[in-house]
């Protein structure tokens, strides 16, 4: 970041960076789990990291695992996951501490169309839930499908920022059209 | 101060140390047992006593020393390079962890493997030769600062190396013959004069020095003199890798 600020639900993410990256939940595409720990151990150091201890966080981790159909896996090794399984755990690694605010960068990338809507459908409830999540995703059909608001970046600069309804109205076309009209 | 984050990443590197125990702990520990058995006890009956104790009794601290040295620099290179190359650090980095918490994070979790293994040789002199410190505080007190020193050195280089290759680099072309020759199998007085002034530029030659006399009770150089030596490295390496977590060196940048 060269120039401006980022504020996080009101705290500057320089001079206030531990509260704002308290709030918020990180996936990214690949994955980068600590291959000495187990998969609930994954979640338990990673919310160490946050400053929660283990006895505060034990119970939420299990509730994770159960939710993303991980539990069976809890005590196994990260490598003998299946690649659905592993995009699970990285979604329930970044929520580990209640973040406010979920950044996922290409959640279905590379994923088969049954886990693609099995990720969209959670996304959705933890949407529904009040949490803020932010998608940065090439397929425009998961933009379309699940945002309310679309950023378009071409070479690094904001072209378009609106909510979906807008942006597709205002053209009459499909995101699609809209995106390469943008983008060329 | 998130210092759950900083206990967190220290037990880390303890799991992480148990994990690949048969890479990191018994190693030091069986080859120190070979040199006392071969050095110490069977040709070392040939020497005559050095520094008012048996041969084997003289190389026992040093041995330690080594083993220290050679896990402290050892653990937090390869961990930390690790965590670079498999982006696992990244765990790290998006945490509110501070570049301090994370550099003694990983320290604590060196430290605490060189002590494990380090009180290990320890008990292997006592059933073996039949020796023990004579000065637990600084037996425990030098143990730590060179730990610390060498931990720090090894952040530096996992921070710096572009491939497990490079971790290698310090090791073999300064640390271990350095250590080699800086006092382990050799009391200073044992060498000619020249090389005996050249030790006084190898630091290795301070840590062994002030390690040993809280065995023997004994030093070639002024105590003070080694333990400020360590204490001013120790100090300087810190300073330098905590600058380099603090600035995002390869981890940010």
């Amino acid at each position: 970041m060269t120039a401006g600020s980022i504020r996080i639900y009101g705290y500057d993410n320089v001079t206030q960076w531990r509260q704002a990256r308290r709030l918020i939940g990180l996936a990214p595409q690949e994955y980068n789990f600590d291959r000495y720990l187990s998969i609930r151990d994954i979640l338990i150091y990673q919310a160490g990291y946050f400053g929660l201890k283990p006895v505060d966080v034990t119970e939420r981790a299990d509730m994770l695992l159960e939710r993303f159909g991980l539990a069976s896996k809890a005590k196994q090794d990260y490598m003998k996951l299946s690649g659905g399984m592993k995009r699970r755990l990285t979604l329930a690694r970044a929520l580990i501490h209640s973040p406010k605010l979920l950044i996922l960068d290409e959640p279905t990338a590379g994923v088969d169309v049954e886990l693609r809507l099995e990720l969209w459908d959670l996304l959705r409830e933890l949407n529904g839930d009040g949490m803020t999540v932010v998608l940065t995703t090439h397929y425009l059909e998961e933009a379309e499908a699940l945002c309310r608001n679309i950023g378009i970046i071409r070479a690094g600069k904001l072209v378009a920022l609106e909510p979906t309804r807008d942006l597709l109205d205002r053209e009459g076309k499909r995101l699609q059209d809209v995106f390469l009209e943008l983008t060329r | 101060m998130n210092s759950v984050a900083m206990f967190t990443l220290m037990k880390r590197e303890m799991v992480r140390s148990l994990k690949i125990i048969n890479q990191v702990i018994w190693p030091p520990v069986i080859t120190t047992l070979l040199y006392v058995s071969i050095f110490g006890l069977a040709l070392g009956t040939r020497i005559k006593s050095v520094q008012g104790v048996s041969y084997a009794e003289f190389l026992i601290p040093g041995l330690i020393m080594l083993q220290v040295i050679d896990s402290s620099y050892g653990e937090c290179s390869s961990s930390v390079f690790q965590g670079r190359f498999m982006n696992s650090i990244q765990e790290m980095l998006i945490a509110p962890m501070s570049a301090g918490e994370m550099v003694f994070g990983y320290i604590l979790g060196s430290l605490a493997r060189a002590v494990l293994i380090a009180n290990m040789i320890m008990a292997l002199g006592f059933f073996l030769v039949h020796t023990l410190p004579s000065n637990w505080p600084l037996y425990f007190g030098v143990m730590t600062m060179v730990s610390i020193l060498f931990s720090a050195l090894g952040l530096i280089f996992g921070l710096m190396a572009e491939k497990f290759d490079h971790l290698a680099v310090l090791t073999t072309f300064a640390i271990t013959p350095l250590v080699f020759v800086g006092g382990v199998f050799t009391s200073a007085q044992q060498l000619p004069p020249p090389l005996r002034h050249a030790e006084l530029a190898n630091p290795m030659f301070y840590t062994i020095d002030a390690f040993r006399y809280s065995y023997t009770g004994q030093s070639y150089l002024p105590l003070w003199l080694s333990v400020t030596a360590i204490a001013a490295l120790m100090l300087l390496a810190m300073g330098i890798a905590l600058r380099m977590a603090l600035a995002g060196y390869k981890l940010r940048t």
